[in-house]
């Protein structure tokens, strides 16, 4: 089963970890030039959309250029050379390139070729690489200005390889011959792009010169320090978003007559609390993910606590609100995880499951094909009168139920959570049985104790840590990385779960520190 | 209001737009085919067009009437009245290689016939096509390293569900032909698209990127540097990495080859009139989620005039010769979107799985609605005169969907329709067929576009080419 355990018997013998040639993604390029130059207008969010590929958008594997990606990178490139060279700019690039005399023209390219382009390609740039981009200056020269011949220099440099990829080559390690590590350049970029999304900032390239990331702990040390700044919340929100039904809850429609309360702005509201929720548990709480299951608060503003019938809370900013622990507590109760999934006015138990199943329990429940896809029919509104009895008439099929059975039980322990994440006892008029077994995790009465089951189940824990590695590798978890996940998920649990601990496991693995000597 | 008015257009009212720019010859050489006294009959197509239409269609509404050699269109296909002679109806074609998720490996065989490839560990998606869309085939023989770009990709209101926004099993048709398994990403904006293709055209109108603007012995020198950086590179990195930083390159190349074609819009060549999109979010696929409650009214309103201007754009983008083949894509496989100006306010997708009355009529809607664009189309292309005859005529438009009835999801006797004289295609009929499967179909285009083979795709589902589309 492809979504299934991965073999990890083979750990005693060390495994040369894959190293895939990644290229910039588009958030990652957006951050890069805002780091690199101050452009903040996200350049690449007009280049083609990314593959879907381990659900993240940056999965190593699945990062072809199509004709119009390779376009863009051109153009993209010229446009950002040519404001960087305007006469209000080109001063930041050095300070001699405002107007050099032309006898100092080659010492001033230099000079940038040392600055700038040493940090758009993360690295030193070597001699010859130097000699290379000075050439092609004074090759443009000879017909063009010395701003223009200067921006195509930039122009090459932010649509070359250097710049767009994270090439790595590494180096030796004494005694072994499997593999290679990291550079210490090449290793910063490792921990930057995790942590920031983003090139390395002046110390980790300290870090970096001094050796200090040639070894786990001096590597561990930066990474603790990296989590500490601001631009880690960041890639937690952008990984978050990504893995829970919650980026677009804004735009959720709904019925007007029969959700008068709902509209756009609670959407963006249920959303900011579930961001607010993970992000102060994990950046200034306790901050394990069992926890999150099981938290008996949340956050609210006064806007969203009259919507949740919450009273004593006033004004605009999000504050810790105590909940009772009997109708809601932990993430799997907040209004933006439950009404997130619903894809009209009735609530319906398969995709809130697949939420909890195949996103966060990590399990493969293939879609329907061929006989059994001719046999699916979606339950009539109107067939019976709750929920868990329309799904359950059909779910129970033969062809349904295999697949079924393990997903619609969880969808069942939230059916007390209308499609707009409100409270209700009643569907029609009959009493909500919430109840349900769900093999992986146990048996539950209502949506409070499925977040306990959660908060029990190894399985959860460990696939938490498996769709971190897979975004913070940019990469699907394949069996070489057998053993990464299980040394990981094995240190996340004897750390408690703490996500940050586990953020900075991710920078402790054989995968993470090496490369194979073989390249792929 | 749109270019393709009601007057015919000839090629002459084309090139006014020109005023004093000097004409590049060699550029123009392209466009200047030989006149012809008839249509293409014994040449090779010129151009091709794929246009997918998501969700099948509604049979009983669908097929026309009346004999192979005189039929009376149905009510989905009677907006297609004033092109019909040019049009062939292909009835009983099955998509045999859809073998896969139900509508992922509808819209992976559509241009391929390929099965849909294994799904990757971890994941339920599944994979993409083994084998290139005929598409990017034809390009490379006519269009690739000849025009100034070897194949235009676009589409309207795009990864609406389960994809939020990303390239995916179920939003892909269109597949490399130099790398496997690799698919090809569409436009979405319709701005940026006129700004690319037409931009230099009307610097009244279209900011200049400077990429365009630099002298072309300026922008060569850049390339050449980074072409040289990039094969640097890649012999220093193992044959996987290698093979991704080599097709990047290979995309330079090409690039840089079109450069010395003459750029894009640095001949002469009067752009589409630029339509106002202002409310449309090309990246509101991003916001989607896989359920499509996440509705986007104001983009969805306003689908019509995106569509129109994409199609002007598309039409000029292969008169002007920026590309010979392209594709449109209506959506892509899930179309959870909705259609404010049909008074249809649930998503598409939920109409095709709805077998109740009022879902067969909304398909239906949707359907006759998808044919009105196709219209539109291919009325464009017959207003534009190549020298005595048509763009229409000297194309091949292949229209079709990933399903054939949009309740069951059934991939039997398939909507496919052909469109067009390139090659010699024979319009104005139905062609019947008897559970062909539609490899046989793809086979029978290359073919009309000279390419010999016999065979396309998955070769268990391919027999040869279909007899009477010629």
């Amino acid at each position: 089963m492809p979504g299934g355990p991965i073999n990890a018997q083979a750990c005693s013998v060390p495994v040369a970890p894959s190293a895939p040639l990644r290229r910039l993604t588009r958030f990652e390029y957006n951050n890069t030039l805002r780091d690199l130059a101050s452009i903040t207008d996200n350049p690449a969010n007009a280049f083609p959309s990314e593959e879907s590929g381990n659900g993240f958008g940056n999965d190593a594997a699945a990062q072809s250029v199509p004709d119009i990606l390779a376009e863009k990178y051109i153009s993209t490139a010229a446009n950002i050379a040519s404001t960087l060279t305007q006469p209000a700019n080109v001063g930041n690039l050095a300070a001699c390139a405002s107007a050099p005399a032309v006898s100092d023209e080659l010492t001033c390219v230099r000079s940038v070729i040392d600055g700038f382009v040493a940090r758009a390609y993360r690295r030193t740039v070597q001699p010859a690489e130097a000699d290379g981009l000075a050439q092609l200056f004074q090759k443009v020269r000879v017909k063009e200005t010395f701003t223009s011949s200067l921006a195509a220099v930039l122009e090459a440099v932010l649509q070359g390889p250097d710049f767009l990829y994270k090439p790595e080559f590494g180096e030796p390690v004494p005694g072994r011959t499997d593999v290679l590590r990291p550079t210490g350049d090449e290793m910063a970029v490792r921990l930057s792009y995790l942590f920031f999304g983003s090139m390395p900032d002046p110390v980790l390239k300290q870090a970096a010169a001094s050796g200090e990331l040639q070894t786990p702990a001096g590597v561990q040390t930066q990474a603790r320090r990296l989590l500490a700044d601001p631009r880690a919340r960041q890639v937690t929100a952008f990984f978050f978003d990504n893995l829970l039904p919650i980026a677009a809850l804004s735009a959720l429609e709904r019925d007007k007559t029969l959700f008068p309360a709902w509209n756009a702005k609670i959407g963006s509201l249920l959303r900011q609390e579930t961001q607010t929720f993970l992000d102060r548990e994990i950046f200034e709480g306790p901050g394990t993910w069992p926890g999150m299951f099981t938290a008996k608060y949340t956050y609210m503003n006064d806007e969203l606590a009259a919507y949740y019938g919450v009273a004593g809370v006033s004004g605009s900013s999000f504050q810790q609100v105590a909940l009772d622990g009997l109708k809601r507590g932990g993430l799997l109760t907040q209004g933006g995880m439950v009404s997130g999934p619903i894809h009209s006015n009735q609530t319906n138990p398969v995709t809130r499951g697949a939420l909890i199943v195949k996103k966060l329990l990590c399990q493969s429940i293939p879609l329907p094909t061929g006989g059994v896809l001719a046999q699916v029919k979606v339950p009539e509104p109107t067939s019976a009168p709750t929920a868990r009895e329309r799904f359950s008439a059909h779910s129970s099929q033969a062809a349904c139920a295999p697949c079924h059975s393990n997903l619609d039980p969880a969808g069942f322990a939230l059916e007390n959570f209308d499609a707009v994440g409100q409270w209700r006892d009643q569907e029609n008029g009959v009493t909500i049985d919430a109840s349900g077994n769900l093999p992986l995790v146990g048996a539950f009465s209502g949506p409070v104790e499925l977040g306990q089951r959660m908060a029990e189940s190894p399985e959860a824990a460990q696939c938490f840590s498996r769709r971190w590695m897979e975004f913070g590798y940019g990469r699907v978890a394949g069996e070489r990385d057998a053993c990464a996940l299980k040394s990981t998920g094995e240190k996340f649990k004897a750390g408690g779960y703490n996500i940050k601990e586990l953020l900075v496991e991710l920078t402790q693995t054989d995968t993470f520190n090496y490369l194979p000597a073989v390249r792929e | 209001m749109n270019i393709l008015g009601k007057n015919k257009m000839h090629r002459r009212t084309l090139l006014t737009g020109a005023g004093s720019i000097a004409i590049a010859l060699p550029w123009l050489e392209c466009m200047g085919e030989k006149k012809l006294a008839h249509a293409q009959a014994g040449t090779v197509a010129k151009r091709f067009l794929s246009v997918y239409q998501p969700g099948g269609t509604i049979a009983d509404q669908f097929w026309p009437s009346g004999t192979p050699d005189a039929p009376v269109l149905s009510p989905i296909l009677k907006p297609l009245e004033s092109v019909k002679s040019k049009l062939l109806v292909l009835r009983g074609l099955d998509m045999a290689c859809a073998v896969g998720e139900q509508h992922q490996a509808g819209i992976i065989g559509f241009l391929t016939g390929s099965t849909q490839g294994a799904e990757k560990p971890g994941l339920t998606d599944g994979g993409y096509s083994y084998y290139p869309s005929i598409d990017q085939v034809i390009a490379t023989k006519i269009s690739k390293n000849i025009k100034a770009k070897a194949s235009l990709q676009m589409a309207v209101r795009w990864a609406t569900g389960v994809s939020h926004g990303l390239l995916h099993p179920i939003n892909a048709a269109n597949f490399e032909d130099s790398a496997q398994l690799s698919p090809i990403p569409p436009r979405l904006d319709p701005q940026q698209i006129f700004d690319d293709l037409f931009g230099t055209l009307t610097p009244a109108v279209a900011p200049t990127p400077a990429a365009n603007s630099a002298p072309l012995e300026r922008r060569k020198s850049i390339l050449d540097f980074v072409i040289g950086r990039y094969a640097e590179v890649s012999t220093r990195l193992g044959p996987i990495d290698r093979a991704k930083l080599e097709q990047h390159l290979t995309k330079i190349r090409e690039i840089e080859l079109g450069l010395s074609r003459g750029p894009v819009g640095s001949a002469t060549c009067r752009a589409p009139v630029r339509v106002d999109t202002a409310g449309y979010n090309p990246a509101t696929g991003l916001n989607s989620n896989e359920e499509g409650s996440i509705v986007d009214i104001s983009t969805d309103s306003l689908i019509p005039t995106v569509g129109k201007f994409m199609m002007d754009m598309m039409v000029m983008a292969l008169a002007c010769d920026i590309t010979a083949v392209g594709s449109l894509q209506w959506s892509d496989t899930e179309a959870k979107h909705t259609f404010p100006w049909l008074n249809l306010t649930t998503h598409h997708h939920a109409y095709q799985h709805d077998d109740s009355p009022e879902g067969i009529a909304a398909c239906a809607k949707i359907g006759t609605w998808y044919s009105e664009m196709h219209n539109y189309l291919l009325s464009a292309m017959d207003l534009v005169d190549m020298g005595g005859h048509t763009l229409l005529d000297e194309s091949v438009v292949f229209f079709g969907s990933e399903l054939s009835v949009s309740p069951t999801h059934a991939k039997n006797n398939m909507p496919f329709l052909l469109a067009g004289r390139g090659g010699g295609l024979r319009g104005g009929r139905l062609a019947v067929f008897n559970s062909t499967s539609h490899n046989n179909l793809l086979v029978s285009i290359l073919n009309l576009f000279g390419d010999p083979r016999t065979s396309y795709g998955d070769p268990q589902f391919c027999t040869g080419a279909l007899s009477g589309i010629a």
